[in-house]
């Protein structure tokens, strides 16, 4: 199978990387109707496939669950996970036949297996959802003509999915109709469907398009959401613990601090999360992410190169029919590093004192989300699909490492987006290793404030705020966060 | 002359625009039990937390110990509230989660609980065997946390602050959701701890005490008074019935002719029975009462009704004449439906105000999120007025004294004139006159067509129009019986 981007001419491809378009909630009147009455069968019942499902069907729709033999055999978690719930659950054999709509709900490393199992199966005219571009788009996965294919990316763990609906809300979400398969047409409407279904829509929806969907959802993941935050969370507690900070006290600050900061740029933004911080350390922090901009933004280049070129894929699916050998042996390493095996210190640290002792992750946010957002919008992806894959992202992310560290991370993220993960890590603390000399505890284990007058210079302080607040990405996010200003907040701490 | 247990000089707590304790002096001596009552939003859990040490209160309070007592040199605090994480830290529950926790282990077991608990304290799982026994709390102990219902996270609450028999014994509230037998257990239970040196504070406007208490004060104008008994508690002024907005008088439509019909349902978790053969048909207009003790399956089988249990699905249950399953939504179901609990009102979005918890009762979601109809504002209003509420319709509902609480929260169940009402202990944490003039209520609105669901521990507590009862025990209908007297 070829890479599917790369057989496109350079107008089609700017053509499906620029697809973004923020949804009207009028478009979304039709409610579930286009799927009213059908089949539907998702394919995996993990996290996803579980939440998605129960959602659907409380939604007044018909979902049952095709799961491979083995898996009913053996009654796996899957097989649990449906019929405790009172799903019908079937063999592919059983089910596939009968589908309207078939919801591959499975990791990206089985998609290829699971569509050739499932393909032969789907009746005329069926249609095939996706929540991840990659099969297609990267595998170059060929789909029959007969079958349209769309999808529905909530933004969110399947957890989330299922809280958020029964909340009466639910989860940002990306949705897509492949231009290659939509024969008769239906493949918005069904996917909107598919969208009011999970509680979507009352998030905000973004128009999208399989192409614009994974260049940019891998951008995002190997960069600013798992990368940086990973190699910003090691240096960090590395630099303390050199600079004879207590170590427990390090990791606490470390594991929740990027929680606790990240919250703020949920709320107000890259602007928002600076606001948080006194004038004078708001400079520093300016200061230290336009430095750290400058060093990263080559690497941001290759990684966004790399998409784009699908070395990237390529690499990463070598590795695949390698047995994982390098992502087990980056996990293994990442389990032993200091940070990770330090457990957090029994230290009460309030919620400005995570702002104000570790102004460093204020500053490699900062540097992380605007990077990922500009290197990405310069490739082509339009500032919609950038802000969903890089700010809006990383609080959900830094959550994970709130609860068990990268630890949690990683196994929380898909094996993609780890294997991305690992490549920019190993690749971003070599660059930083000059920078990380200058770093002192002043901007991170202790209060930046302590000992300074609190006075900044007007101009410059005014100047900084306007960089800040004009910054594309804070355009863009204020009219989508208007869309999620119900969207929960999500504390360890 | 002994020092005394506890001393206050001049203590005064204000948050921003209300002082709540003024100058309080108190000494509690040794051997005396007190009740704190009177009226809500008086400073009763505030002076609790003082004594406990848990708010600031600049060494105006001090709080002696008896050394030659064995019992732990501490003041422990059993707060109103429970709160509990999952393993990873993360306090982000929502009211339904108890039937969509799946096969994650996200919370510790009651065990597991109890035993951490015991190694932290230093304490001996067999001093408290029998005393779970007694509460009936034996079965749960396998449950995971996020699977007790309100009553049974009391119970532990409970069993946990009374199994250290600190010296100094607080507990607010100590009988919100406890089951008939459960209150004699726990009251017995406290008088033992007294016979072997426990003192007590409790915070109750309840009237079936230990014997123990043996001193009552109430707090008036943000000092403490001590009076002879319970009836001189200062009680909140007694509310005005208002007529009753003219769009709760409309009947409600109706096009089917039973409200719910389940049959021989069985609801498991994995070997876990918590609904066994369960069958109960509910025609419309009937008002019913469901009593059981706690853990008897109250909770699952409302889940059933208003649609919050994934399991619903693939039983013999119909809802307003539609077998589960068969092409309605959950928003369709709960369209029809009023609802209270003390679930939801513990998980209730924290940053909503009065009035977005009532708009929100239109769209039965937990916070409010989609623009209202001018028809809809009208009535919001019309409610604000009827439950005196007007005043503080901009306040964040966590900020308010409990009985207001508990009166937006009926507001919300009412808002959209439902035909159906379900009323899970509507009344928790509510005083006598409070619950009367709520129960009132509830019986005009149920002379217009409504159907009700009412779920209450006690005969004196009831609203009057209840005329059908079901009684649960461990999953079971022990009895459905028909009350032609009035209850109350």
């Amino acid at each position: 199978m070829a890479n599917y981007f790369n057989t496109l001419p350079l107008r089609e491809q700017l053509n499906q990387l620029g697809v973004a378009e923020f949804m009207d909630s009028a478009e979304f009147a039709d409610g579930v109707n286009a799927l009213k009455g059908k089949k539907i069968v998702i394919v995996g019942a993990g996290a996803q496939g579980l939440n998605q499902g129960l959602n659907l069907r409380d939604s007044s729709l018909d979902v049952s669950y095709a799961l491979r033999k083995e898996a009913i055999e053996q009654k796996r978690d899957s097989w649990k996970n449906a019929t405790d719930n009172n799903f019908t659950v079937g063999t592919y054999d059983e089910l596939i036949p009968t589908a309207d709509l078939v919801i591959n709900l499975t990791p990206d490393k089985q998609h290829t297996s699971v569509i050739n199992a499932v393909m032969p199966l789907m009746k005329q005219g069926a249609t095939l959802s996706y929540s991840h571009g990659f099969n297609i788009v990267e595998e170059g996965m060929q789909i029959r003509k007969d079958i349209t294919v769309i999808m529905v990316a909530p933004k969110c763990p399947g957890s989330e999915v299922r809280a958020e609906y029964l909340r009466g809300f639910g989860v940002p979400t990306l949705i897509a109709v492949h231009p290659e398969n939509d024969p008769q047409d239906k493949g918005w409407a069904e996917a909107k469907a598919y969208c009011v279904g999970t509680g979507g829509h009352h998030a905000g929806v973004l128009k999208s398009s399989f192409v614009a969907e994974v260049k940019s959802d891998l951008m995002g993941e190997q960069t600013i959401l798992c990368g940086l935050l990973q190699t910003g969370s090691i240096l960090s507690f590395d630099k303390m613990v050199e600079k004879g900070i207590d170590a427990g006290y390090a990791s606490k600050l470390v594991q929740y601090g990027v929680e606790v900061i990240t919250e703020a740029l949920k709320h107000g933004g890259v602007s928002g999360m600076l606001d948080r911080l006194s004038n004078p350390a708001k400079v520093k922090a300016f200061e230290l992410s336009e430095e750290l901009k400058d060093i990263m933004r080559p690497l941001f280049q290759k990684h966004q190169d790399d998409i784009m070129s699908g070395e990237f894929s390529k690499t990463m699916m070598e590795d695949w029919a390698n047995g994982d050998a390098n992502l087990l042996k980056w996990r293994a390493e990442t389990g032993e590093t200091a940070f990770e095996k330090t457990p957090a210190g029994d230290v009460k640290i309030n919620e400005q004192e995570y702002f104000d002792n570790y102004l460093l992750m204020v500053a490699f946010v900062r540097a992380g989300v605007e990077l990922a957002f500009e290197t990405m919008v310069e490739a082509g992806i339009k500032p919609e699909s950038a802000y969903y894959e890089s700010l809006h992202e990383t609080p959900l992310i830094a959550n994970t490492i709130a609860r068990k560290k990268l630890f949690e991370m990683n196994r929380v993220i898909s094996d993609t987006a780890e294997y991305g993960c690992y490549l920019f890590d190993q690749a971003c603390k070599p660059l930083l290793a000059d920078f990380m000399k200058t770093v002192d505890t002043d901007i991170v284990g202790k209060n930046f404030n302590e000992g300074k007058d609190g006075s900044v210079d007007n101009t410059k302080l005014v100047q900084i705020n306007d960089v800040l607040r004009n910054h594309q990405v804070e355009i863009v996010g204020r009219k989508l966060r208007k869309a999620m200003t119900a969207m929960k907040t999500i504390k360890t701490v | 002359m002994t020092e005394p247990v506890v001393h206050i000089d001049n203590l005064t707590i204000q948050y921003p625009n209300n002082l709540v304790l003024n100058s309080l002096d108190w000494s509690i001596q040794q051997g005396e039990n007190y009740i704190i009552g009177g009226t809500s939003g008086s400073g009763k859990t505030t002076i609790a937390k003082a004594i406990a040490g848990l708010i600031f209160t600049d060494n105006t309070v001090k709080v002696t110990f008896d050394d030659s007592k064995s019992l732990p040199a501490k003041v422990t605090y059993i707060s109103n509230w429970y709160q509990f994480t999952n393993l990873e830290g993360d306090r982000n529950f929502y009211y339904q989660q108890r039937y969509n926790h799946h096969q994650g282990h996200d919370t510790l077991t009651v065990k597991a609980e109890l035993e951490h608990f015991a190694k932290k304290e230093n304490l001996d799982f067999s001093d408290i065997q029998q005393r779970v026994q007694d509460f009936g709390f034996e079965d749960v102990q396998s449950s995971q946390l996020i699977e007790l219902s309100s009553g049974e996270h009391k119970k532990l609450q409970l069993v946990r602050g009374l199994w250290e028999k600190p010296q100094l014994l607080i507990i607010d509230e100590p009988y919100t959701g406890l089951d008939k037998n459960s209150r004699v257990v726990l009251n017995n239970w406290l008088d033992e701890l007294v016979q072997e040196g426990v003192q007590l504070i409790l915070i109750t406007n309840d009237t079936l005490l230990p014997q123990s208490i043996n001193r009552y004060a109430h707090l008036v104008d943000g000092k403490i008074e001590i009076v002879d008994s319970q009836a001189d508690f200062a009680k909140d002024k007694k509310r005005q019935q208002k007529e009753l907005p003219a769009f709760l008088r409309a009947i409600p439509e109706t096009n089917f002719d039973t409200v719910a019909e389940l049959n021989n349902i069985f609801i498991r978790y994995g070997d876990k029975v918590v609904l066994k053969d369960v069958s109960w048909k509910i025609n419309v207009g009937e008002k019913w009462l469901l009593q059981g003790p706690n853990g008897s399956g109250k909770s699952t089988l409302l889940s059933l009704i208003n649609g919050d249990h994934p399991q619903a699905y693939g039983h013999n249950l119909s809802l307003f004449g539609n077998k589960r399953g068969s092409g309605e939504s959950i928003w369709d179901i709960k369209q029809k439906i009023g609802i209270i609990s003390p679930e939801i009102h513990w998980y209730f979005d924290q940053n909503a105000t009065v009035w977005h918890t009532i708009a929100s009762g239109f769209y039965d979601s937990i916070g409010w999120f989609i623009d209202v109809k001018f028809q809809e504002k009208t009535q919001i209003e019309e409610l604000l007025e009827f439950f005196d509420l007007m005043d503080v319709k901009n306040k964040n509902l966590h900020t308010l004294p409990l009985g207001k609480q508990r009166l937006a929260l009926l507001a919300r169940t009412i808002i959209k004139n439902p035909p159906l009402l379900v009323l899970d202990e509507p009344c928790q944490g509510l005083d006598n006159d409070q619950t009367k003039y709520f129960n009132d209520v509830v019986d005009e609105l149920a002379h217009y067509g409504k159907t009700l669901i009412y779920v209450g521990h006690y005969v004196s507590q009831l609203p009057s129009c209840i005329e059908h009862k079901i009684v649960l025990e461990k999953g079971e209908v022990k009895a459905i019986e028909n009350i032609l007297e009035t209850v109350a």
